[in-house]
């Protein structure tokens, strides 16, 4: 028995969590070198993984499998291609979350440790469960640690942008749950046997009308969470009140379980509702990018200019996995990862900002750059690869998405293409406002540049920055035999349906699709 | 089998209370600790009699009095609800200038009342159990006597539940007058074979629905319940929240889910009991969004889970009833305990403002209400969400669909007012004085232990499972 490396990265933050509890309020430097070493550790340990994972094994990896409460629920967890670089970019983000929130969180700072390294467990959990209980209840347990952190040590209007984070999620959850429970009862009448066993499920052919349905339910749950529009309110409402850390996690990590959650759950489970509502999905998702794009530009606050390029990035990830081919969701998987870097190195330079400034607005700064000549530097590489310019992690993730958007539909590609135009526009705008001309605020004179503490986080990000950019094979060979085999499940299921057309599908058929992915 | 053993448990209960009534006049003031040591003693007893019947299903009185497997799970719940309500309530009575030894006394009589309701299956012995359950607890709603509140919630309690007492009596007249049995196996019997007839006995089975209707709270019989709620001492309320439901819906389920599988799940009762929980459920949740008074919040809440207990029931689901009552019971208690747990002398705080910034001036209340809170709120890893699992579950396996929709619904909607009291507790900031009184042990000991059941339900339920399924197979 090989130890459950699994287990432990999800668990270690938890026990820190409860560790935390006992421990006096008032010792800072202990509370953070207990939070940061143990986030530590769990990235270290989640290293591992990269280096056992063996990208040709078919099926899950790291499996871990015992029964838990009976009646198809088990506690059932592996990784694959897919979810591997998602689990290492949390562990990788949280002990920089952490970093960057010594001098920013200055109130109630155990209660706050304590809540990230809880959400730290919550989100590792979702990505490698493969049973959809555990699932739900990991999908679910994010939510509660993320309301306090917004709620509590948010901006003003931290309550009102809490709560309609917390009921938007809801909304889509919950239905997904139904949806969950038509499943496992539909599951139980065509085999007579309990299962929420994620592969069990690939297995089965459901009535296309049915599959609307519960389609429907799963990609309003995802959609909430990626954001796609017009389901995207929530994000800059939270985003703009979160704290510096919650924005990198929510931006880096949380938003990503919505893509996962297509490409996982939406996708292969419901192929025949897939190709009746890519069109529309896809739509969406332009609506997306170029919306997202335009309300970036016109942003007043830096954070909720990031927050919207977010949206209109997310977009672009949307609408590469709906190209379906290797290209595209390979594609739109590395970007995740891209995007989570820059983007979380975005918040983390605008929470730098902050901190000196206590102000958000463009129009409050203005030659920043002579003032701090590091921060600028900084600032360009995370905005340079926000903006996909080659050489940077960015360029290689949205080339590959546009390689595999344009195998699937020229119009989309073409339109889906300025993103990039409206990346470069917005982001070297507000650059150029921020950190050029001459300084008219006098305050700014009084700013200091960036701290040890400052630079030691943010290098890591660097570093990986350009070594996705400029040689990405050790990721992506890890990927795309795992996303070849998944739209494998995806595309020889929706053929098996429309080559005999005549045949009228019973409600569930279970045998079909059973070489695929398993 | 035939044994007077099945008549003791209640016997010690209904001993233990008049003893606890005599004692009370030759006990000094400061001493009134004694009787609920006392009381707490006689539970314990009760307890262990059960277990020992467990499995042996007793029965007396020409099997009028039934203490099967389905009784004897309920009667646990009752002992453990009790057992709370007393701890919870020893320093609340005297700091409510309120402390008077009846308060245990009257706390078993009802006990004794809720044991009889579920330990037969004569509609004549329910009453009997059911009226003096009523009756205890109309003295216990008024019980702090110098209280405006509590006078008037005892006497809204009293009309209503007169009111719906004489709607169940009326009913039972007439299946009696028609189907010559008031037991319900034979009832049901009746009603899969009877041919004629059948609608005045469904007229009279329909009153009595309507009267258990009152008991357990379910719109549009719901109106008592705020008032009552608000105006009754915090443990008496979390004794309402919990004793009477349960004990409604154990007889509900006993006389429904064999009527469902008989087929008349297309009938016009199905429809109308359908119709009551969609409506219970969206009224409870939409009334409850505007509550400023934390009891009348949980009031609706109580109503709100009302509305998905009886989905358990249209979905013939005893386990998942079971379930649902068992992680109510450690909820609902421990959300109570922690109103108490913030009260001080001689005042309650039970306003949301008083809430604002409690959760970091007293950080373990906070904390632990928070996790009852979010547990209402059916979040996982939490018993309330397991619980909302396993009747959701059967629901839909049942072709409930719509009704689970439904349901979904309103725990969205509960997800906001629940949680509106976490962003008091937490995210504000503390805007009245809130003195409250930190030495009460017996109440701390509840609120751990709610907290434990509440996570161990929602992790590992597994052994209260095997036991609530050996007692289904009784109720069924």
């Amino acid at each position: 028995m090989s130890i459950p490396i699994l287990s432990l990265i999800t668990f270690l933050p938890l026990a820190g969590a409860l560790l935390l509890i006992f421990l006096p309020k008032e010792n800072k430097t202990l509370l953070y070198g207990i939070a940061l070493t143990l986030t530590a550790v769990v990235f270290l340990v989640s290293l591992s993984l990269y280096f056992g994972f063996d990208a040709q094994a078919e099926g899950p990896q790291f499996v871990e499998k015992t029964g838990w409460l009976g009646f198809g629920i088990q506690y059932h967890l592996g990784i694959d291609g897919i979810s591997l670089f998602l689990v290492l970019l949390t562990t990788l983000l949280m002990p920089i979350a952490l970093l960057s929130s010594w001098s920013y969180i200055q109130v109630r700072i155990k209660e706050y440790l304590i809540f990230m390294l809880i959400l730290e467990t919550g989100i590792i959990g979702v990505f490698i469960s493969l049973n959809m209980f555990l699932f739900y209840v990991f999908w679910e347990a994010t939510l509660i640690p993320m309301y306090f952190l917004i709620g509590i040590w948010g901006g003003k209007r931290r309550i009102y942008a809490t709560m309609k984070f917390v009921l938007f999620t809801m909304l889509g959850s919950l239905l997904m749950l139904v949806a969950i429970f038509v499943l496992y009862n539909l599951y139980y009448k065509a085999t007579g046997t309990y299962s929420l066993n994620i592969f069990d499920y690939y297995k089965m052919l459901l009535d296309p009308k049915l599959q609307t349905w519960l389609f429907l339910a799963f990609a309003l749950a995802f959609a909430i969470k990626v954001p796609m529009f017009p389901f995207h309110t929530w994000l800059p409402d939270a985003h703009v009140e979160a704290p510096t850390a919650g924005s990198v996690i929510l931006a880096a990590v949380l938003l990503k379980m919505g893509a996962y959650g297509f490409i996982r759950f939406a996708l292969p489970l419901f192929p025949n509702a897939v190709e009746k509502f890519l069109p529309v999905l896809s739509i969406l998702a332009i609506i997306g990018i170029i919306y997202g794009g335009l309300m970036a530009l016109i942003q007043k606050d830096i954070k909720s200019l990031v927050a919207y390029s977010s949206v209109s990035h997310m977009g672009l990830i949307m609408l590469a996995l709906f190209s379906l081919n290797i290209e595209g969701v390979t594609g739109a998987i590395y970007q995740m990862l891209n995007h989570g870097l820059s983007t979380g190195m975005l918040f983390l330079i605008v929470g730098i900002l902050y901190e000196r400034s206590h102000t958000r607005l463009i129009k409050d700064f203005g030659g920043l750059s002579k003032q701090m000549p590091v921060f600028s530097a900084f600032f360009l590489v995370a905005l340079l690869s926000s903006a996909g310019l080659p050489g940077l992690n960015g360029f290689v993730g949205e080339i590959t998405c546009f390689f595999g958007i344009f195998a699937a539909n020229k119009t989309f590609a073409i339109l889906s293409v300025s993103t990039v135009i409206l990346a470069a526009a917005y982001l070297l705008w507000m650059f150029e406002r921020v950190m050029h001309g001459p300084i008219t605020n006098e305050k700014i004179l009084s700013y200091k540049d960036m701290n040890k503490r400052e630079i030691l986080y943010l290098v890591p990000v660097v570093v990986l920055m350009f070594w996705m950019g400029l040689y990405p094979r050790p990721f992506l060979s890890k990927i795309e035999p795992s996303v070849a085999r998944a739209i494998a499940g995806i595309k020889s299921a929706t053929k098996v349906f429309v080559q005999k057309p005549e045949a009228v599908p019973p409600q569930v058929k279970i045998p079909e699709r059973s070489a695929d992915i398993r | 089998m035939n044994s007077f053993g099945a008549v003791v448990p209640l016997l010690l209960v209904v001993g233990a209370a008049l003893v606890v009534f005599l004692l009370e006049a030759f006990l000094k003031k400061e001493n009134k600790n004694y009787l609920a040591y006392f009381s707490l003693l006689a539970l314990i007893a009760t307890g262990i009699l059960g277990a020992r019947a467990w499995k042996a299903n007793l029965s007396y009185f020409d099997g009028m009095l039934r203490l099967d497997n389905a009784a004897l799970f309920l009667t646990f719940l009752f002992l453990i609800a009790v057992a709370f309500v007393i701890l919870i309530g020893m320093k609340y009575i005297s700091m409510q200038d309120a402390n008077h030894g009846e308060f245990y006394g009257l706390l078993l009589l009802a006990l004794s009342g809720l044991m009889i309701m579920v330990s037969s299956t004569h509609f004549i012995v329910i009453f009997l159990g059911l009226e003096v359950l009523s009756v205890s607890s109309y003295a216990l709603a008024g019980f702090k006597r110098k209280d405006d509140k509590s006078s008037e919630s005892a006497i809204k309690y009293f009309l209503m539940g007169s009111f719906a007492s004489a709607f169940l009596v009326f009913g039972l007249a007439i299946l009696f007058g028609t189907a010559h049995a008031l037991d319900i196996p034979d009832l049901i019997d009746f009603f899969k074979t009877g041919p004629d007839n059948q609608v005045l006995g469904l007229v009279g089975l329909g009153l009595v629905l309507v009267g258990f209707a009152f008991k357990i709270a379910i719109v549009p019989f719901h109106m008592w319940a705020p008032d009552v709620y608000e105006g009754a001492p915090t443990p008496v309320t979390a004794f309402f929240s919990i004793g009477p439901k349960a004990a409604g819906f154990a007889v509900l389920i006993r006389v429904l889910a064999p009527y469902w599988d008989a087929g008349f799940r297309s009938g016009k009762l199905f429809g109308f009991l359908w119709a009551l929980a969609a409506l219970t459920l969206l009224v409870g949740s939409l009334i409850a969004l505007p509550q400023k008074n934390i009891k009348r919040l949980f009031a609706y809440s109580s109503i709100v889970n009302a509305g998905y207990m009886l989905i358990a029931v249209l979905a013939g689901d005893g386990t998942g009833l079971l379930f649902f009552l068992t992680t109510y019971l450690f909820i609902s208690i421990g959300a109570f305990g922690s109103l108490i747990a913030l009260t001080g002398k001689g005042r309650e705080y039970n306003d949301l403002e008083d809430f604002a910034g409690v959760g970091f001036k007293y950080p373990w209340i906070g904390a632990i209400f928070a996790v009852f809170l979010l547990s209402l709120a059916g979040f996982p890893p939490t018993g309330g969400f397991l619980a909302k699992f396993y009747v959701f579950v059967a629901a839909v396996k049942q072709g409930l669909t719509p009704l689970v929709l439904i349901a979904v619904l309103a725990s969205l909607i509960s997800v906001y007012y629940y949680l509106r009291i976490v962003i008091y507790m937490y995210m504000r900031e503390p805007e009245r004085e809130v003195n409250i009184e930190m030495e009460n042990p017996a109440l701390y000991l509840v609120l751990f232990l709610c907290l434990y059941g509440v996570l161990q339900l929602g992790l590992f339920p597994g052994n209260v499972l095997y036991l609530i399924k050996q007692a289904v197979a009784a109720l069924l």
